[in-house]
């Protein structure tokens, strides 16, 4: 279960101090498949951060199942990041020089797993998200956008990590492809019982996810 | 994949720039190894040089330079003050002088050709000038040396002398007695046990030498007392040779003995002589540890900002790797992993580089140094090089006294140092290349740890926002 309690977040922006997240409390049951949604600026990037443990909170906390990450230091936010986070990003952000599947084994690396299991995984994780053994060997460039994301779930699920953050992650691909990453996301929140929170502008991806939490100006305004 | 393959293949991403960096950081390196041999290989011949240098010091009556020059003989005087000088353990005196043909019934072994036939004139101690007319009937005077040393014959008479037959004289032997060169005793028909008139006096052969060159092989060696007392210079010294406990020594004694005789005479050691070019080799030694210092930085500069630009231009990688669980720990070994494999590829071109270049470097700069060192200098090294030969020269005049057969010494042996030193050759040996990698591994080490203590400030969070 994710938890969030009065979460905040200031910047300091010359002499004025932003309040990126303000006061924000939510729960979310464990496989939930959430939307994040509001405008550029409401805090959406920002909140992810925090609840990917990329970022400290100013104040509140944030449990998942029953641990503050918020009290975590660097090296204990490193860890938690390695082995309960998934990430997708936009940009799909994958190591230009590695293969899919290098891709995919990196993050069970830093998480520790031994590197005769990590192959196996990464070549099952890509068979599920439909990338074919041919293209697994393929560095990222030599990947459609479409499939390039599916890599990068599949380098998100690497570690069953108990929650999964997309930050627009169907914004890079066209309407058709996007519709399908979507429906991987919800899919593996369903079968792997995995946390998804997918951030996006696009209300008719939001409208399919269980839970909406909409954001303005950092505050949380309504949940559905 | 662990961070260590990831970090060589990541040296391998960029093709065109690791063969610019490899190129580039392989001159640095090649440069840097290039002057440790050079540096090495000097540091090698001044100590060769600095070895072969005696622990002897020369004294001669200032302005004695042969025919060239004047000057008054040392005194039993100048002697005394000489062996109260602290460090002083022992003092080889030589009184030189020449037998022209009515003071001895010996033909010298030189032939006078034209150059004797020129310097009987100028340098003979005749009113004519240099290139005057020349008497067509001239014959080279008999060189004879006494002194106190004779189981010293180099000392004495300079060269290689080398006694072939019978035996030398008692260092302080006042007897009617003499060994000759072989040259002279041969072109006299003289064996040990002969005799000859010298100073109107009967003088018994005991030894023959071998002097190893032409103008020695023509020269007399007598008791220092015997030739003092016949040609009427008592108590007269033309050169002394004194030897020092140690060559740390060397200096300070030639400077006490300097001060002690003040201007009435020239007091030389090794060390003053060999140190114009000792100079030139020690200037190439400084020049090449500069060089060696400024590859080094140069290398580390180059691998420095080379990784401090591939760090920058990865900024969102290493964001995303952190993000997925990287510690900043890991990043960076990989990221110092792939400055490592650079240099080490830099370090096999510079490697090549070095050992190609080393020996025609340090040869070139010692041939250059050696040439204006030569040039420049005076006293020393270009007077004895130009009169050695010129014994040649000093056996023209008929009545002149005090040709210094030191001086033959002198030259022969000054240029052959000379010669030494060019002949000079920068040797690459397995330490010398295990140094050159620790160094290079050193230089990326350095080099990449300022970048990739950058990496550490990078955080995930910004550059996931920025993406």
């Amino acid at each position: 279960m994710l938890k969030v309690t009065n979460l905040s977040k200031s910047f300091r922006s010359g002499d004025t101090t932003v309040k990126a997240v303000d006061d924000v409390t939510f729960s979310l049951e464990t496989g939930s498949f959430v939307s994040l949604v509001g405008p550029s600026g409401s805090g959406k990037s920002t909140l992810l951060a925090i609840l990917g443990a990329l970022e400290k909170p100013s104040g509140g906390s944030v449990e998942v199942d029953g641990q503050d990450i918020s009290e975590l230091g660097d090296s204990g936010l490193t860890k938690y990041r390695a082995k309960n986070v998934g990430f997708v990003f936009q940009n799909y952000n994958l190591i230009p020089n590695l293969s899919a599947v290098e891709n995919v084994m990196l993050p069970m690396e830093f998480a520790g797993l031994p590197s005769k299991s990590r192959l196996a995984r990464a070549q099952e994780l890509l068979d599920s998200v439909g990338i074919t053994d041919d293209k697994q060997l393929r560095k990222p460039s030599r990947l459609s956008g479409g499939e390039q994301q599916r890599v990068a779930i599949a380098r998100a699920l690497a570690n069953n990590p108990k929650i999964i953050l997309a930050d627009e992650p169907t914004g890079n691909l066209d309407s058709q492809t996007g519709k399908m990453v979507f429906r991987l996301l919800q899919d593996l929140a369903k079968k792997q019982n995995t946390t998804v929170i997918v951030a996006t502008h696009d209300l008719e991806i939001a409208g399919k996810t269980n839970a909406k939490l909409s954001l303005s100006d950092g505050k949380l305004k309504r949940s559905k | 994949m662990s961070a260590f393959s990831r970090g060589v293949r990541n040296a391998f991403r960029n093709k065109v720039r690791t063969f610019s960096v490899v190129l580039i950081l392989g001159l640095s390196i090649g440069l840097a190894l290039a002057m440790l041999l050079a540096h090495q290989a000097v540091t090698q011949k001044i100590d060769t040089v600095k070895s072969s240098v005696g622990n002897t010091i020369t004294v001669s009556p200032a302005g004695f330079r042969g025919f060239s020059g004047g000057g008054n003989p040392l005194t039993q005087s100048d002697i005394d003050k000489i062996e109260n000088t602290p460090h002083v353990v022992a003092i080889s005196e030589t009184l030189t002088d020449r037998l022209t043909s009515d003071q001895t019934n010996l033909q010298s072994s030189i032939t006078a050709g034209s150059l004797g036939q020129r310097f009987s004139v100028s340098g003979g101690g005749g009113s004519a000038s240099f290139g005057g007319e020349a008497p067509t009937d001239f014959t080279p005077p008999v060189m004879v040396i006494g002194t106190n040393d004779p189981t010293n014959l180099s000392s004495a008479g300079g060269g290689t002398f080398k006694l072939t037959n019978g035996q030398v004289f008692s260092p302080t032997s006042k007897d009617n007695v003499a060994i000759i060169g072989s040259a002279l005793a041969s072109k006299n028909n003289l064996s040990v046990g002969s005799t000859f008139t010298a100073y109107n006096t009967t003088i018994k052969v005991v030894g023959i030498f071998d002097g190893g060159n032409t103008f020695a092989d023509a020269q007399l060696i007598m008791p220092l007392a015997t030739v003092q007392t016949l040609s009427g210079q008592a108590g007269d010294i033309t050169s002394a040779v004194v030897t020092v406990d140690s060559v740390d020594n060397l200096d300070s004694t030639t400077t006490a003995i300097k001060n002690t005789l003040g201007t009435a005479a020239d007091v030389t050691n090794d060390q003053t002589r060999t140190q114009d070019t000792i100079d030139s080799l020690q200037n190439i030694q400084s020049i090449s540890l500069y060089s060696l210092i400024g590859a080094v930085i140069a290398g580390s500069v180059i691998i420095f900002l080379t990784m401090l630009m591939i760090v920058r231009e990865r900024r969102t990688e290493i964001g995303v790797t952190k993000a997925i669980g990287a510690s900043n720990f890991k990043v960076m070994w990989q990221f110092m992993v792939e400055a490592m494999t650079l240099t080490l590829l830099a370090a096999v071109a510079g490697i090549i580089i070095g050992v190609v270049a080393a020996d025609p470097i340090t040869k070139t700069l010692v041939n250059n140094a050696s040439t204006t060192s030569s040039t420049v200098s005076t006293g020393g090294g270009m007077f004895t090089q130009r009169f050695s030969g010129g014994g040649i020269a000093v056996g023209g005049g008929p009545s002149t006294s005090g040709a210094g057969p030191t001086f033959v010494a002198r030259g022969r042996g000054f240029g052959a140092v000379r010669s030494n030193i060019t002949n000079i050759h920068a040797a690459v040996g397995w330490s010398i290349l295990v140094y050159g990698l620790a160094a290079a591994l050193l230089i990326a080490l350095i080099g990449s740890a300022i970048a990739s203590w950058s990496i550490a400030k990078v955080r995930p969070a910004e550059v996931m926002r920025a993406s």
